[in-house]
């Protein structure tokens, strides 16, 4: 049996003191270098999932472990967001007043690395997503999908495992979103990395390994999980060559 | 992009307001430094009395209000001078008159043979002779104040006195002002057989603290005066003053601090979903924290260059009024840009504590649901 990367037990988390309950006891574990799509109808508590696991937010009860530590004890927990994970976001979610090169700078204060270091590793992670020459353009002067390439090569500028995706194509045209997925399946099978994609689009779903169907804040037992075969998606090279 | 860099950019986000902010800052810093450089030049001007003609020390009434209010009996002149260690005591009294538009124009009463001891140079005219009643010499800034030469008159307490003399010398006070006989000067003033102030010259060799502190203990009821720093024990106009510049350095700091942490606040409020992707992407509070403290402390220096800039232009205008610069010229010490650095930083740090504490408490979640 593969290592565990992410392995959660129990999991409950409401919100409006307890009147809507997000998370009802979810249980899910994903192996190391697993493709992941978490899929279900709105308001099943996916995007929840996947931001209790990013420790962006605590869980009522359960239990997360990340590569076998348990998250509840973890007392550095923005140690763990810098290095262990990388979160996209369905707004892409990046800082307005910075270019692209600077906004996956950003979270490389963490690593204490210096300025030229970090405009190099930035320009690199840019090139690897696609977006060479694009580097000095602001997000409004981006669309779509390049947004959200740069919010990917953000969630990798400091190398962690894992790479949580919260409907990352939920905003994008079909065209943009089938090169953000390649570009995702790329980096899974070229760097090793764990996915845990949110979507409720089943055709998003399919891209995966397997798919983990959630109703009502936890796992859906009718629906069997679904395993894919392997992706055959192409290796990590910019995209658009 | 070094840290630096992205805070410079936060602040030029909201120009407006940061310049603003910056200009509301300066104007505080400006009146402590504008104030301060006034003040420090009244405390130089009056140091310059106290050690006027080489004197060693100043001897005046102790707890006087004012210098110009001191009375010294004018025997304690002698007493003084018969003191073990003292070559030399000369009794000068200080009367207040109005000239021309100048309320504070200051008249000094010497004994004319002790005025070869001072270091006077005549520019035209001569010296008081002996036994003159009714002459003047004036300083040269005085002179030409009030455009007198040798030959003309002013008035001084009703009394007619030629000016025999023009002088320079090296402390404003008496550079602005004139000499008369001190005999005259106590009798049209009526303070007969007083003085403002003895000057007093120790012995070579002597010790002039001993000597200062022998003063004290033998005639009670004056104080000795080294220097400006002691100043305090014959006019209680600095302590005024400085009490009041602490007063309103404390209120530039109150109103800048207030204006910093809204704008702090305002910015952090405006700011807080990029706050939560800071923090999601892993930003640890501290580093949050000095972001915020860095753009505060970013604009309260911008603001302190400024309001030492305009503080100087400020102090010097102060002398496009006559009267005033006769015996004042502003001074700026090291200590006075100290002290408007440090406004600026207590100001940047008072302004940050609570948007910075505000900003770190926001879990990342929170912030990013913000709208």
């Amino acid at each position: 049996m593969s290592e565990l990367a992410i392995e959660v037990r129990g999991l409950r988390k409401s919100f409006e003191d307890g009147r809507i309950a997000a998370l009802n006891g979810m249980d899910l574990t994903v192996s190391a270098g697993e493709f992941v799509a978490i899929v279900g109808p709105s308001g099943c508590g996916k995007s929840t999932l996947l931001h209790l696991v990013a420790a962006l937010d605590q869980p009522d009860a359960g239990e997360i472990r990340v590569a076998g530590h348990d998250l509840g004890t973890r007392k550095d927990l923005n140690h763990y967001r810098a290095h262990h994970v990388g979160m996209v976001f369905q707004l892409h979610n990046l800082l307005p007043s910075l270019t692209a090169l600077e906004n996956v700078q950003v979270p490389m204060f963490e690593l204490g690395l210096a300025p030229p270091e970090r405009r190099r590793r930035a320009a690199e992670l840019l090139r690897l997503v696609g977006l060479a020459g694009r580097e000095r353009n602001r997000p409004p002067e981006l669309s779509g999908g390049e947004r959200q390439r740069v919010a990917i090569a953000r969630a990798l500028a400091n190398e962690p495992p894992i790479l949580l995706a919260d409907e990352p194509t939920g905003n994008l045209d079909s065209e943009a979103g089938r090169h953000v997925l390649d570009l995702l399946e790329a980096l899974r099978r070229e760097r090793g990395l764990t996915v845990v994609l949110v979507t409720h689009d089943s055709s998003v779903a399919a891209r995966a390994d397997r798919v983990v169907h959630m109703l009502d804040g936890k796992l859906d037992e009718t629906a069997a999980a679904v395993h894919l075969p392997a992706s055959t998606a192409p290796s990590v090279r910019p995209v658009g060559t | 992009m070094s840290f630096g860099a992205l805070v410079f950019r936060n602040l030029l986000r909201q120009r407006v307001r940061t310049i603003l902010t910056v200009l509301g800052i300066a104007v505080g810093i400006t009146t402590v430094v504008a104030l301060g450089a006034i003040t420090e030049g009244l405390r130089a001007t009056s140091g310059d009395f106290v050690n006027a003609g080489g004197a060693d020390f100043m001897v005046a009434q102790d707890g006087a209000s004012d210098l110009t209010f001191s009375a010294v009996p004018a025997r304690d002149v002698d007493r003084i001078a018969a003191l073990d260690g003292v070559e030399r005591a000369n009794g000068a009294l200080i009367e207040v008159s109005k000239q021309s538009g100048n309320p504070y124009f200051l008249v000094f009463g010497y004994e004319p043979e002790s005025l070869a001891d001072e270091p006077l140079t005549l520019v035209s005219g001569r010296l008081l002779e002996l036994g003159a009643e009714s002459e003047a010499i004036l300083g040269s800034k005085a002179a030409a104040e009030l455009g007198l030469e040798v030959g003309g008159t002013i008035e001084i307490d009703r009394h007619a006195f030629e000016v025999v003399g023009i002088y320079e010398v090296d402390d404003k006070l008496r550079a602005g002002g004139a000499i008369v006989p001190l005999a005259i000067l106590q009798d049209v003033s009526r303070r007969q057989d007083v003085v403002t102030a003895i000057h007093v010259i120790v012995s070579r060799g002597a010790d002039p603290d001993a000597v200062a502190d022998a003063v004290e203990r033998d005639l009670t009821g004056l104080a000795a005066i080294r220097n400006v720093d002691e100043y305090s024990k014959v006019d209680q106009g600095f302590e005024i003053i400085d009490a009041a510049n602490l007063a309103i350095s404390l209120l530039a700091v109150g109103i800048g601090a207030i204006g910093v942490m809204n704008t702090m606040i305002m910015s952090i409020f405006e700011r807080t979903r990029e706050i939560g992707i800071l923090r999601a992407v892993g930003w640890r509070g501290s580093r949050i924290l000095r972001l915020v403290v860095y753009e505060s402390l970013f604009i309260c220096l911008i603001a302190a260059a400024f309001g030492v800039a305009l503080g100087i232009l400020a102090s010097r205008a102060v002398l496009l009024v006559p009267s005033v610069s006769t015996f004042l010229a502003p001074s700026y010490p090291p200590e006075l840009f100290v002290r408007a650095l440090a406004v600026g930083v207590l100001v940047a740090l008072m302004g940050a504590i609570y948007p910075a504490a505000r900003a770190v408490r926001l879990s990342p979640m929170e912030a990013l649901r913000h709208e």
